[in-house]
């Protein structure tokens, strides 16, 4: 292997640091913003129903288009639908004591993802911004799907080589300086895209300046552990087709417990046990020595 | 060695003695009906339950059902009347009224006056609360009577447990609707008993606690609610009320023994005037539960022509307080009379003026509420703010425009002399008939909204078609004309967070003045959602039939600004994707 000498190296240091902040500038976020997690803050008060966000998903990922005209709306909200492989993004309607309520689903972009803990080849990672993304290195072993606890990863399964199908938060539009396409589709800022901490701030502002209108909770800003997506609602959310029994410890916490015992119990706990029979057969020798006496 | 046994058998005795205690307690405080198998009647057929567990706490035997009626009935049977069976087993007791005079307070004319009470307690002997003593007099004085009807050979109830304390009837819960003594209520009997005294006669029923004399007084003009005194609920009372509602309570007097007292006796006291002379046409006032418990209330549209109690409050006033700085409000008391149906709505504490208590620095007695908090809280149910918010939010017709007008908003907002002046009008009384009309050169008669149109056509705004509702709306409410004098007033439903002024120039800005097209700052809402949210919200909160589907608004335009992937290409696409993936994940 060819050696390089210390100028050398210093010069190609120089000019890729330089490309680098060039190129990043150029870029939507800059690299200071990147930091924080960002997210998505659902108003359910404000949605009506109208499947634009759906409409573009599918054409932001390349999915089959959905039909929204409103006969076709009217027929799809009978059944309460889940995310699929081909349908990042739902919405349904349920009836409330405070009338007819939409409520859009997704991947909620957990802070700690008990699918990325579970994932074997780190398909599933989660990004310094907040998105969980799948990369195309998924080997369909299935376990994301156990370990979510929103149910979200769906499985290809009429597929040859089945993968992993998600909602990633509209990672490569994100990485072009662009809000995910549901948030930009929506028409009546039921979805917000920003930084969490901004976003759990105005949930607060939006609960305050209208106690009638919000139950005072925001969904997500501590479930497992704190999701990146976010929810007001005006009824409460067990009505509305959440689980609220889900606790505030992070899924992966739940195993780390266990995986930290594992070394113990192979290798600490033999040699306290032989270090037990050692101190015991040492008082017997004392005994026995006291008796002979 | 042995001190330390000792100590462990010490403790060991302890700790065992303190879960046979912890575990007895646990047994004997369990609740006594499981709320999931009780049995809810609302049809009682004047049937009552027997468990007094405000006495007997957990009951060892199952409660009684006592079949009120039957009972009543079987004494009909022996040749009384219906007004005589109620003293065979309710006790009579005396009770002194002190009655003052208004007119003379110089003199303090007081007549001290005896009346008989029937109490509507059931066993007759008055009986310590003791669990042995109650059950040994409802025993004998139920099994008692039961054994006497056997002695004359006549038809009894039973003498052994079982049949009483009933099993299957132990988790029935029976619960009577309860009477509303509403104003018709009220007026009929005011009428009907001036009728038959010849005077208006108060007395019968209001009266109040006198702590210093310690007696029952009656002052023709002070009559309250009988819930003032008789609701022995713990809710928060001001001093003086809380030493009677301390007396009241020591009594047991709960507003429903003494209203079972006060009416029935009464009631029993007519029937037999009744009985001697013998009026024909005339009815005699019910003694039966269904009769009073019917379970049917009347609205405030059903009484919105029954005259209130009259007690000489003014029609009209100048609500003022002594060192006050804001100027006179002028306040139409009957007509506020006429939106509730009792008096304590408003008067909650005692029926006093509410500047006795709430004064400017506040007081005590009004628990240091003071007159500006008490008349401008929003979130209060009683205050003059408090109670109009709440009107415009119940109403559809407010609603379009005052769902994003917030209650907090109302104080964030500074307001001005101009908004104060709207009530404190001082010694004038404001005339207002009904809003002017609009000017048609001021306003555009249709607002065309294009600056967004894409994929359908711009939306055409009938502009004073709108405006023209919203007025006539207005005008339909007493308060809407009150305070949308000004006709310029609605334009802020829409044209928001602005000041009026700015519409006096005729400079009402546009949506778009405030909303950007695009913004990444989560707190501010673009323009497509302003305006998705205020149409659409209004039209929703208005319940109007138009403008709530799409196609309403938004007409189909025929070029369409994105190549859309249909069912056919999506294929094509998806692989375009996987080559951007790969591009920032290289393999």
């Amino acid at each position: 292997m060819k050696k390089i000498s210390r100028r050398e190296f210093l010069k190609y240091l120089g000019s890729v640091l330089t490309l680098e902040t060039i190129f990043m500038k150029s870029e939507g976020w800059s690299k200071e913003e990147k930091k924080e997690f960002y997210g998505l803050l659902v108003d359910i008060t404000k949605c009506i129903g109208c499947r634009r966000c759906e409409r573009a998903c599918a054409e932001a990922n390349g999915l089959p288009i959905p039909d929204i005209s409103e006969e076709k709306n009217k027929e799809v909200f009978k059944t309460l639908r889940d995310t699929s492989t081909t349908q990042y993004t739902v919405i349904n309607k349920y009836e409330t004591e405070k009338g007819v309520v939409y409520v859009s689903r997704r991947c909620m972009h957990c802070n700690q993802p008990g699918c990325v803990a579970a994932c074997l080849v780190k398909a599933m990672r989660k990004r310094e911004t907040g998105q969980v993304t799948w990369d195309l290195n998924c080997i369909g072993c299935r376990l994301c799907m156990i370990s979510c606890p929103f149910g979200i990863p769906k499985f290809e399964y009429e597929k040859a080589i089945p993968k992993i199908q998600k909602c990633d938060l509209c990672f490569d539009r994100f990485n072009k300086g662009l809000i995910p396409a549901c948030v930009e589709a929506c028409p009546t800022g039921a979805l917000t895209f920003g930084k969490r901490r901004e976003l759990i701030e105005e949930a607060k502002r939006r609960i305050k300046s209208d106690p009638d209108k919000y139950i005072p909770y925001i969904y997500g800003e501590y479930e497992v552990g704190g999701t990146c997506v976010l929810y007001l609602s005006s009824v409460p959310f067990e009505q509305i087709g959440f689980n609220t029994q889900l606790g505030y410890e992070p899924y992966p916490k739940y195993t780390t417990g266990f995986l930290y015992a594992v070394p113990f119990i192979f290798i600490l706990w033999p040699l306290a046990m032989l270090g037990f029979r050692k101190a015991v057969e040492g008082g017997k020798k004392h005994r026995e020595e006291e008796k002979k006496e | 060695m042995r001190k330390e046994t000792l100590f462990l058998i010490l403790l060991g005795a302890l700790i065992y003695l303190i879960l046979i205690v912890y575990g007895i307690k646990q047994v004997y405080t369990a609740p006594a009906i499981p709320p999931s198998k009780e049995i809810v009647i609302t049809k009682p057929e004047d049937k009552i339950v027997i468990a007094h567990t405000e006495i007997f706490g957990s009951l060892e035997r199952p409660q009684v059902i006592f079949d009120h009626k039957k009972h009543v009935e079987a004494i009909k049977k022996e040749g009384k009347k219906e007004w005589e069976t109620c003293s065979v087993c309710h006790r009579e007791k005396k009770e002194k009224l002190t009655r003052i005079k208004k007119e003379d307070e110089i003199t303090k004319e007081k007549k001290t006056e005896e009346r008989d009470v029937l109490v509507f307690e059931f066993p007759k002997k008055i009986v310590k609360l003791d669990k042995e003593a109650y059950k040994k007099a409802y025993h004998d004085e139920c099994i008692g009577c039961h054994k006497e009807k056997l002695k004359e050979k006549k038809k009894a109830g039973p003498l052994t447990c079982g049949d009483c304390h009933v099993k299957e009837k132990e988790f029935v819960k029976i619960k009577y609707p309860l009477v509303e003594f509403d104003p018709k209520f009220h007026y009929d009997h005011e009428t009907k008993l001036k009728e038959r005294t010849g005077e208006k006669d108060c007395g019968l029923c209001h009266h109040t606690y006198d702590l210093k004399e310690k007696k029952l007084v009656y002052q023709n003009g002070t009559e309250e609610s009988c819930y003032y005194c008789h609701d022995l609920s713990k809710k928060k009372r001001g001093p003086e009320l809380s030493q009677i509602v301390k007396v009241t309570t020591e009594k047991r007097l709960s507003y429903q023994k003494t209203a079972h007292e006060r009416c029935l006796s009464c009631h029993i006291k007519i029937n037999k005037e009744m009985e001697v002379s013998k009026k024909k046409g005339e009815k005699a006032p019910p003694l039966e539960c269904g009769k009073c418990h019917t379970g049917e209330y009347r609205t405030i549209a059903d009484l919105e022509k029954v005259p209130r109690p009259d007690r000489g409050q003014p029609k009209t006033i100048f609500i003022t307080q002594n060192n006050a700085t804001a100027k006179e409000v002028y306040f139409d008391h009957s007509f506020h009379e006429k939106q509730y149906k009792t008096c304590r709505e408003c008067h909650h504490e005692r029926l006093k003026a509410c500047k006795e208590c709430h004064t400017v620095l506040g007081k005590k007695e009004g628990n240091w509420i003071n007159a500006a908090q008490a008349m401008h809280n929003v979130f209060s149910e009683r205050s003059c703010l408090g109670c109009h918010y709440n009107y415009v939010k119940s109403k559809k017709e407010c609603a379009g425009c005052h769902f994003m007008i917030k209650p907090i908003d109302i104080r964030s907002l500074n307001p001005k002399e101009t908004t104060c002046e709207k009530c404190h009008t001082g010694k004038t009384k404001p005339n207002v008939t009904s809003i002017a009309k609009l000017n048609p050169n001021q306003v555009k008669d249709i607002v065309k909204i294009d600056i967004l149109s894409k994929e359908y056509k711009p939306v055409e705004m009938l502009h004073v078609k709108m405006i023209n509702a919203l007025i006539e709306n207005s005008n339909l409410s007493k308060l809407a004309t009150y305070f949308h004098r000004d006709e310029k007033t609605i334009c802020l439903g829409c044209h928001h967070n602005i000041q009026k002024t700015e519409i006096d120039r005729n400079r009402a800005p546009l949506c778009r003045s405030c909303h950007l097209i695009s913004s990444e700052n989560p707190s501010s809402t673009k323009l497509i959602s302003a305006y998705h949210l205020s149409c659409l919200g209004c039209h929703k909160k208005m319940n109007l039939d138009k403008g709530i589907k799409c196609e309403e608004c938004h007409k189909e335009s025929p070029k369409k600004p994105k190549e859309i992937v249909t069912e056919k290409n999506w294929k094509t696409i998806i692989k375009n994707t996987r080559n951007i993936l790969q591009v920032w994940h290289p393999e």
